[in-house]
């Protein structure tokens, strides 16, 4: 054969090969109420919600494991496993004295039919033991607060389903107990009794980690039936749910860590769903994109966004000397198109941010300072801080450029396309942006913390429904060497109204009186601006056409709070 | 022999000890914590918190105090206990282990049957038609990136014509329901695609050394002698050729399976196969001390001892290589 044959040959091989893989591509049926299978990029720890420190796990929680209380899918707290939110109202709360001190006394009652997986009723010596087993200093527990803040329990002796917690100090915030998991007292308190006295020994002999298939160990709709490391976890029906009986028989959650091969899972029918942990934004939109091209996929999944808590941002250390003029901030701000910058990355998908409350918040206010996109205004603004044009385009004051250094994740592509857009939109008004961009652990691990970055930092918080930002503005936590860097104030904001207004607002059980002084912490925060407010991000999910019940949360409580109402049409 | 392999035994301890301490110490010197991390976009993350889950974990002490506390526990057998999974070392690091053990065989073997064969083939048919195809793809396999290569497999086999799992590494709940070979037919299915990502690339490296030390050694004087005593041509080649050939080829593929069992991590990830190659990767970056370590003192082992089989294989190939 000659060497012009076998290059024919080849490639009509080729064109064969490529012609008759759309012929022989076999069909995948829609998941039915038998099973589901849902696929999420990170890894669970431990199932022992008290002392696990991952998101992956945190999905679990709507499948297996309920708490006492939690935010709803219209973002307000709610009862979960308690019959009634305690208010003063009911007169389950009351403000006591003992010691001197106030303290705050509320009392609580479990849902009747609340249950564990084996039959035996959730009572409040449950909640007793994660209460003793969170607050212990040998056992590594996150958000330890959540615990500390109760004093002392007392559980009914004729009715184990009602308990009395006393609080250190009266605050609104009694009601906030998402992370506070209630263990089963039946199969975890000989353990816990065992293990108590030595540092990291319950976290090694815990059922959550010997025996995770042990019913027992869940309340939820589900029970886990099957556990892999790694791999995956499989769910069945809980017999003894307190809730209607989940109408899906069963649920596998799927660990894929790559978030390129996802789509190809779910395409191949290995898996039928992605939840909030699986695609990235920008893989979202452009699986969108593609089942707007086949109406195939399109028969067979849809995906849904639900603005998400992480804000993203931009921290301005206001120690710098040229960001310690206000007049320079507002420049800046006012510098920006955020519209486009929203439209023109994600499409319009992800809303731009006002401040660090949350739209959906229920002390969100938009009766702040706005700063709308006005280049002719930052231009003004930078001409009456001293900041006048150059030779070479840049702004100058006293033979000092007007340069700046803009500093995020690197790696984070979205942010670095964030970066770019601003760098471009910040030259535009003659201010030089240069760009030094540190792995995470770095700008999260020394650079933040010791407030080491020369002028802007872009990241983003995860906020939380309902909870005051004392940790990121309140004065008192602006981390220094005297503090040991504690504090999560990385601008280094200082302002008295908001001080004023954060130290009233946890004493305040007035929500109306709440509202009014988170009014002042927003307005403080947009008139001062320590932070440049970018967007607040969605979250995504890919969904079988069919799945019906199903709400993206948008907050901490993934999605599968809801899990008991899922069906498959 | 035997005293051979003994002192190359101590040795290895020693060098695993030495090994061990630098990277317990790198791996502390590294910036940040990932607590850090976590409590810098949790704004719930109380200071005080923080510093007790870093005493707990015994982030306060000095690095030379958390080593020797490792090492003391380790050499008890005590492989302690994960900070990122919360779970024990061996209860994470086992099942992991034995399926890298798996994959790498598979890859080797595999490798094995295919490249040896082809490099002498086109050794013995150099510049041929059929040597320049084997070169095309052997450099192709070469070339081709594979994350790259790994998707292509799973969109053609996966996704399209739906002939083979697109990853993990057994359909879920097959152990229990079906039978013993029904159970390893389902799990070699799984190995298909990340077998023939990492086999490419090993296949088309042995390819091309066995070829050019096949080369080599046909060229040499007593192939010449051999084939002047009219010994028959399959012989010259596989007992006086071939034989020789193998001797650079053995340290190659020797220190293959440490590197398969260490850096399939990408594969890994596209496969989502469960191995340790990116166990160790999330723990080098977690500061997950224990599950780095001991992933590491694993690997170091791997290399050391297939050096040594590499070693041993020497002595099989040249009698007239001494051990003493």
């Amino acid at each position: 054969m000659t060497k012009a044959g076998f290059v024919k040959q080849i490639l009509l091989l080729g064109v064969v090969l490529v012609t008759s893989v759309p012929m022989t591509r076999p069909a995948i049926a829609l998941p039915s109420n038998k099973q589901l299978t849902i696929a999420t990029a990170q890894e669970f720890d431990t199932l022992n919600p008290n002392i696990s420190n991952s998101s992956a796990r945190a999905y679990l929680d709507g499948l297996l494991t309920h708490t006492l209380t939690a935010i709803n899918a219209d973002w307000q707290w709610a009862c979960w496993l308690c019959k009634e939110l305690p208010t003063f109202e009911n007169g389950l709360v009351k403000i006591i004295e003992q010691d001197g001190k106030k303290k705050l006394q509320v009392d609580w009652q479990i849902k009747a039919k609340a249950s564990w997986g084996d039959g035996k009723p959730v009572t409040g010596y449950d909640m007793k033991l994660a209460w003793e087993i969170g607050r212990s200093p040998n056992v590594l527990a996150g958000e330890k607060d959540q615990y500390e803040q109760i004093e002392s329990f007392h559980i009914d002796a004729k009715n184990p389903k009602k308990f009395r917690t006393i609080y250190k100090e009266p605050r609104y915030s009694y009601y906030q107990l998402g992370t506070f998991y209630l263990t089963p007292h039946h199969l975890e308190g000989p353990i816990w009794e065992k293990t108590k006295a030595s540092q990291g020994a319950y976290e090694k002999q815990t059922h959550y980690n010997t025996n995770p298939t042990n019913p027992g160990l869940y309340c939820g709709p589900y029970v886990a039936k099957g556990v892999k490391a790694g791999s995956h976890i499989i769910l069945e029906r809980n017999p003894h749910y307190y809730g209607n009986t989940a109408k899906i028989e069963k649920i596998i959650v799927k660990i894929i860590p790559n978030t390129q091969t996802l789509e190809a899972n779910l395409l191949s029918g290995t898996v039928d769903m992605i939840n909030e942990n699986g695609l990235q934004f920008d893989q979202g939109l452009a699986f969108e994109k593609r089942l707007a091209q086949d109406p195939k996929l399109k028969k067979r999944y849809k995906v849904l966004y639900r603005q998400g808590t992480i804000y993203e941002h931009i921290d301005l250390n206001m120690n710098n000397p040229i960001l310690k003029d206000i007049r320079v901030r507002r420049a800046l701000v006012h510098a920006i198109d955020r519209d486009k910058l929203v439209q023109a990355l994600f499409q319009g998908m992800q809303k731009k941010a006002l401040h660090n409350i949350h739209p959906l918040d229920p002390y969100y206010t938009d009766d702040v300072r706005q700063y709308r996109f006005d280049p002719k205004r930052a231009a003004k603004l930078l001409d009456q801080a001293g900041w006048k044009m150059g030779e070479d385009g840049i702004r100058q004051k006293d033979g000092k450029k007007l340069s700046l250094n803009l500093m995020t994740t690197a790696g984070n592509k979205t942010r670095e396309l964030v970066q770019v857009f601003l760098q471009n939109e910040w030259k535009r008004v003659a201010v030089d942006i240069t760009i030094k961009n540190e792995p995470a652990r770095v700008l999260f691990g020394v650079t933040l913390p010791q407030r080491k970055f020369p002028a802007m930092v872009l990241f983003a918080w995860i906020a939380s429904p309902d909870v005051p930002p004392i940790s990121t503005t309140h004065s008192k936590e602006i981390p220094t060497v005297d503090n040991g860097y504690s504090g999560q104030n990385y601008t280094g904001f200082a302002n008295v109204r908001n001080d004023t207004a954060l130290d009233k607002v946890l004493r305040e059980f007035d929500f109306q009186k709440r509202k009014q002084l988170m009014k002042i912490v927003q307005q403080e925060y947009a008139k001062e601006v320590p932070v440049i407010p970018l967007y607040n991000r969605s979250e995504v999910v890919v969904v079988p056409t069919n799945l019906r019940g199903f709400r993206i949360s948008g907050h901490q409580f993934y999605s599968t709070q809801s899990a008991d109402q899922w069906y498959l049409e | 022999m035997t005293a051979y392999i003994i002192r190359r035994l101590l040795q290895t301890v020693i060098v695993l000890f030495a090994l061990s301490f630098i990277t317990y110490g790198l791996m502390g010197l590294m910036p940040g914590d990932p607590l850090d991390i976590a409590c810098a976009a949790n704004p719930r993350c109380t200071p005080e918190n923080l510093d007790l889950m870093k005493k707990q974990l015994g982030l306060d002490r000095p690095i030379y105090e958390r080593y020797g506390k490792w090492i003391f526990a380790f050499v008890q057998g005590d492989l302690g206990y994960s900070r990122t999974y919360r779970q024990p070392v061996t209860t994470i690091l086992l099942p992991r282990l034995l399926n890298t053990m798996i994959l790498g065989a598979t890859v080797i073997l595999v490798s094995l049957l295919i490249a040896i064969p082809i490099g002498v083939l086109t050794s013995l048919k150099a510049n041929s038609k059929f040597d320049y195809i084997v070169n095309f793809f052997a450099f192709s396999g070469i070339s081709a990136p594979s994350f790259w290569l790994g998707l292509m497999l799973i969109i053609v086999f996966s996704v399209f014509f739906k002939w083979l799992p697109a990853g993990g590494v057994e359909t879920i709940g097959v152990e229990a329901t079906q039978g013993t070979w029904a159970y390893l037919l389902d799990r070699a299915k799984y190995l298909v695609l990340p077998t023939a990502t990492l086999a490419s690339l090993t296949i088309a490296g042995w390819i091309r050394y066995t070829r050019a030390s096949m080369l080599e050694t046909m060229r040499l004087d007593f192939i010449r002698t051999a084939r002047a005593k009219g010994l028959a041509w399959h012989h010259v080649v596989t007992r006086h050729g071939l034989r020789n050939a193998l001797l650079p080829v053995v340290t190659v593929v020797a220190l293959e399976f440490p590197r398969i069992a260490s850096g399939a991590v990408i594969t890994e990830t596209v496969f989502s196969y469960q191995g340790v190659g990116k166990l160790m990767f999330d723990s080098i970056i977690g500061n997950d001390f224990n599950v780095a370590m001991c992933s590491f003192i694993i690997t170091a082992c791997m290399v050391l001892v297939m050096n040594l089989v590499a070693d041993i294989c020497y002595a099989y190939l040249d009698p007239r290589i001494s051990f003493k």
